[in-house]
């Protein structure tokens, strides 16, 4: 179904909405929510929340891409929850992804305290604009959806060990192009 | 900032990037800037494939103005998209609550553009780059107040979209008072009306029995033809104020009927 009829079906306040949206996206929402929280239930419940989320938004809202709108939601709604776990319930293979970003404000460089986060995320944006698609699927799997380096070497057909470094040069040409840009002294 | 601080930063990336790692297209790696450009020209095509074909007509002109004419359907008007060559590529829609029609225009100047004045709770929208669409749906991931509204929406058509009885729909807000306007300082007709939307409680995900609330803003000008629609839940002052000072941009490009696959749009959603 495509996405503005499932729209549409939110507008009518269709109870097939949420049925449709979890047949489309369903996969993608449960894995970034299992990606971000160890915890089935953990996630499960991100899930739903998610769901409600865009049942509660859709009116007024009409998102352009029901997909990333969705998952947007769903990942912001793990992390809230990812940070308000106890230690217990923390996720190695998240940990892992963060740690690798670190990389690209490490180095010995410093990064600007004061940086508005916006400013970052739309030298983020001009980053991703110019890698060719495989490189920018590459990092948005792995530091937007937190998938882990097998999924995504399972998806695009390659080996895992030939995506590990290609992670690592673009780990590098953003840090490269964050110090270009002046965000990173 | 430390890697929390970039790894949040990455929430608010572009659409554009979370949709396309959806899947993966082996298709789609043989070009990156190719691609891009790509997604972008999608983006206008779907939008155009919004179209709804209006199979019965005859319902009493609502109100007729200088640049636009308005009028309610009856509830058993039928309107459909088709966006499939197929018997089952449409969806129907019945109960329209309003449509605007234009005089038929051969040729509309292409129009962009960027905000001059916006709410302080809106300041994050103001950008530079001069757009065609611009929404402030991605406020309510930072700000969670802002979760279940609209506050701010405005997007561009063109008059020769809608020539031979083509239309900009209202389908499920109920227009209140239809306020005729010229603005002569910007050169507009001006068609703008408060609008309100019942929906109903959905017991089985505890959601509760509310009312929505929209103002709404057609500007048009019928020497260049094009229309600027604006809503939002900022109050029609404050839509009024955010109206007067755009600053609207002419790209050089002008579009004819056959730029455009359908012609149909909607001004409150649903098919967007």
């Amino acid at each position: 179904m495509e996405d503005r009829e499932i729209i549409g079906l939110f507008f009518e306040r269709s109870e097939r909405a949420i049925r449709e949206l979890d047949k489309k996206y369903g996969k993608a929402v449960k894995a970034i929510a299992g990606n971000v929280l160890r915890d089935r239930q953990d996630a499960e419940e991100c899930v739903n929340d998610a769901y409600l989320g865009v049942w509660s938004s859709i009116p007024p809202q009409r998102p352009d891409s029901l997909g990333s709108y969705v998952c947007r939601i769903a990942r912001n709604q793990a992390i809230s929850r990812l940070r308000s776990n106890t230690a217990a319930k923390r996720n190695d293979g998240f940990d892992l992804v963060l740690d690798e970003l670190e990389e690209c404000v490490s180095s010995g460089a410093d990064v600007e305290a004061e940086i508005e986060g916006k400013e970052l995320s739309r030298a983020v944006d001009r980053f991703l604009a110019t890698l060719d698609y495989d490189d920018r699927f590459l990092f948005v799997r792995r530091y937007w959806y937190a998938d882990s380096v097998k999924e995504i070497a399972a998806a695009m057909g390659r080996k895992e060990n030939q995506l590990s470094v290609r992670l690592f040069r673009l780990r590098e040409k953003l840090r490269k192009t964050l110090v270009k840009e002046g965000l990173l002294v | 900032m430390n890697r929390e601080k970039l790894f949040d930063s990455l929430a608010e990336l572009d659409d554009r990037y979370i949709a396309e790692a959806l899947r993966y297209s082996p298709e789609a790696a043989s070009g990156s800037s190719e691609r891009i450009v790509h997604l972008n020209k999608k983006k206008i095509i779907s939008f155009a494939l919004a179209a709804v074909l209006i199979l019965a007509l005859g319902a009493a002109a609502y109100a007729v103005f200088s640049t636009y004419s308005a009028r309610v359907p009856e509830p058993e008007e039928t309107f459909r998209i088709n966006w499939e060559e197929n018997a089952s590529g449409y969806i129907e829609w019945t109960d329209a609550k309003l449509a605007v029609t234009f005089p038929d225009t051969a040729e509309s100047k292409e129009i962009e553009f960027r905000p001059g004045w916006l709410p302080d709770e809106l300041s994050e929208l103001m950008v530079k780059k001069p757009l065609s669409r611009l929404t402030a749906e991605e406020l309510a991931y930072k700000f969670p107040e802002l979760s279940g509204s609209q506050p701010l929406l405005i997007e561009s058509y063109s008059m020769s979209m809608f020539n031979d009885g083509g239309a900009l729909l209202l389908l499920y807000y109920t227009p209140e008072e239809i306020i005729e306007e010229r603005w002569e300082e910007q050169g507009v007709d001006v068609m703008r009306f408060h609008a309100t939307m019942h929906v109903d409680a959905a017991p089985h995900i505890h959601a509760p029995e509310r009312t929505i609330e929209q103002d709404i803003i057609l500007m048009s000008n019928p020497e260049a033809g094009w229309i600027v629609c604006l809503n939002g839940e900022i109050g029609m002052d404050e839509l009024v104020k955010v109206a007067r000072n755009l600053e609207i941009f002419e790209t050089g490009r002008a579009l004819t009927y056959d730029d455009f696959e359908n012609h149909y749009a909607f001004m409150d959603g649903g098919v967007g």
